[in-house]
């Protein structure tokens, strides 16, 4: 299947017209209002948990509720490298990461043994746990939490570059992950277990990659997301707010889309921060969007876009040259 | 030694209690194969219509407990026929995450309008003690909560064994091709069984409210119990969930008297996540993986 020829035809423009996105959201540093730099921010992070999950759930078929482990794990180390030990921040971002991953991979052991919606809760109850043991834990200082005085030290600026980096790498990590072979083993083991075992998909090597992958960019994120908040405690560190939000940009935009992930991103940052006063309000709307879409566009805004008008701007089909035909139509070629 | 009676005998008390905060949960999910996210809320739901009804209009509480089912029943009927129908035969996903919205919107509609405040419902047996010794002492709004929740779990289990409906249920629990070829009703019967759930769920919320203060997030904390109770009894299971509430209440408060109270949850939490390791499909599970 790494034959190029069943590569989808490139198109030029397409390249330009995403060239031209980036370069633009990196030119805001020199021009952009405080007001939109730190909305951006926010949208960027997000754009990466919603990423994140995405490729987790949406692709790899492994629902987890518990990702607010790594965003709060991630958090964690950010402050308590800063605050207790006073050390840099590239370091502790690094600790952040090899943290997650570390703490990924432990609790894959009885994780991964769980099924389906077994997976769902244990994930879920994981967090619950954490949210409990970091209140009582005299390390992490309890529920108090902790006041990350390193925030203050970077200009908006800066982090806003941080969470730029971040979203924009996360889209690319996603695209070009999905566009190798693991990718394929991703795909075809999401829609069928048993034949991708079959056709030589090793399913728990492929899912444990998977999952450590997206803990140690999740607790990536969760460490800049915090070093803008400036201010953690183990409510809100590992609570399944984050999640949640996860899951309503991924539903919202569209499940098992890159493009997806981003619509659903700016429609999140764009209601929280319209209805900020409200937050209840907010997300009630956000609670009564994602059944709606789950009723009525089951693909969510980019599934629908892409089944009605074949639009798509991440392109991780693999079609025939010319044709244009994705291997979702020449299945139905041959159902009839 | 003294400490340790106590501590299983309230344990297994509240294991009662949490046996039936968890047997809608696995009544729905045995029979719909649907897991349930907005369970705890519908409970927390049910604690706040009896609050209203009992403390605010001054009802008397078995009467505002009626009324609530009233109420409840309706609300969880609709949220069945009108949204977890219409995509409960797509998968386990969909479904799943629809009570997930419904979840968030009760919680958020219960804070805009009661705020973040505790609540408790004043019942008649609070601070009142049935044995009273200098080595144990029981409560008798635990006993009371523990008496109720079996007999109400004795119950659900006699109906789904005797009557039509039980029947009808179980079938369409086993096999919805079958048990429609009989003239099942498969989609009516999910409605009927969401009712007798969110009817567990009032008495739920009635015992719970009565023994601790609860807020509009608690519904999440109860869910993680339901939860908890089902996973270790075995999803489908109506007895397995007294039995999976008797180890989640023995587990947390030996957790409580062992480490301290604040790692009471965590306790339970590490039990529920060790079973579920060793026995993923639970300990009296009567049911194929779906």
């Amino acid at each position: 299947m790494e034959d190029k020829t069943l590569r989808k035809e490139k198109n030029p423009l397409k390249n330009i017209i995403i060239l031209v996105i980036v370069a633009f959201f990196a030119s805001l540093t020199l021009w952009g209002n405080a007001y939109f730099i730190n909305l951006l921010t926010l949208l960027f992070l997000y754009l990466s948990l919603a990423q994140m999950w995405n490729l987790l759930a949406g692709y790899s078929g492994l629902v987890s509720l518990g990702q607010q482990i790594f965003v709060g794990l991630g958090g964690y180390c950010l402050a308590i490298m800063t605050e207790k030990y006073h050390q840099g921040l590239a370091l502790s971002l690094v600790v952040a990461v090899a943290v997650c991953v570390a703490f990924a991979f432990v609790i894959s052991f009885p994780i991964f043994k769980m099924r389906g919606v077994y997976f769902t809760i244990g994930t879920w109850i994981v967090a619950e746990a954490l949210m409990i043991f970091f209140a009582n834990w005299s390390f992490a200082n309890y529920n108090i939490g902790y006041n990350i005085r390193m925030g203050y030290t970077f200009s908006p600026n800066i982090i806003y570059l941080m969470a730029y980096i971040i979203g924009i790498g996360s889209v690319a990590l996603v695209f070009f992950l999905l566009r190798t072979k693991t990718g394929l083993a991703l795909m075809s083991m999401r829609d069928n277990e048993s034949a991708a075992e079959v056709r030589g998909v090793k399913l728990y090597g492929t899912k444990l990659r998977i999952f450590l992958l997206t803990a140690g960019y999740t607790g990536l994120t969760g460490a800049v997301l915090y070093l803008n908040m400036v201010y953690l405690t183990p409510d809100s560190a590992f609570t399944i707010n984050w999640t949640v939000s996860m899951v309503f940009m991924v539903i919202i935009g569209g499940m098992g889309t890159i493009e997806g992930g981003i619509i659903g991103a700016v429609v999140y940052v764009i209601i929280q921060q319209y209805l900020y006063n409200f937050p209840g309000i907010s997300m009630i709307i956000l609670g009564a969007a994602a059944i709606a879409i789950i009723l009525f566009l089951p693909k969510g805004i980019m599934g629908t876009l892409h089944s009605r008008y074949g639009w798509e701007l991440f392109s991780v089909r693999r079609g025939l040259q010319n044709k244009g035909a994705s291997v979702t139509s020449l299945k139905d070629i041959l159902m009839k | 030694m003294d400490l340790f009676v106590s501590a299983v005998i309230q344990g297994v008390l509240l294991g009662g209690l949490f046996a039936i905060i968890g047997v809608g949960l696995s009544l729905v999910f045995g029979i719909m194969g649907l897991t349930n996210i907005a369970h705890g809320d519908i409970m927390i739901l049910a604690s706040f219509f009896i609050m209203v009804f009992s403390v605010q209009m001054g009802i008397n509480l078995f009467v505002a407990l009626a009324i609530t089912i009233v109420v409840m029943v309706v609300i969880g009927a609709a949220m069945q026929k009108f949204l977890i129908n219409r995509v409960i035969t797509k998968g386990a996903e969909p479904a799943l995450l629809v009570t997930f919205g419904i979840s968030i919107i009760i919680q958020n509609i219960l804070t805009l309008i009661f705020n973040a405040d505790s609540r408790i419902i004043k019942g008649p047996f609070s601070d009142v003690n049935v044995v009273s010794t200098n080595w144990v002492s029981i409560s008798a709004e635990y006993l009371m909560n523990c008496l109720v929740a079996v007999g109400v779990i004795i119950a659900l289990s006699l109906v789904m064994k005797k009557t039509y409906l039980g029947r009808s249920i179980r079938a369409a629990s086993s096999n919805v091709t079958a048990a429609e070829f009989m003239g099942v009703n498969t989609l009516k019967t999910y409605v009927y069984a969401m009712c007798i759930a969110v009817v567990t769920s009032c008495v739920a919320g009635l015992l719970v409210g009565q023994t601790f203060v609860f807020y509009p997030y608690s519904g999440t904390q109860y869910l993680i119990i339901a939860f908890g109770v089902v996973v270790i009894g075995g999803m489908g299971s109506i007895v397995g969930t007294l039995l999976g509430g008797l180890i989640l209440g023995v587990s947390q408060l030996l957790g409580a008297l062992f480490f301290g109270n604040g790692y009471m949850i965590l306790i339970g939490y590490i039990v529920m996540l060790v079973l579920l390791t060793f026995r993923p499909r639970g300990l009296l599970s009567n049911m194929a993986r779906k």
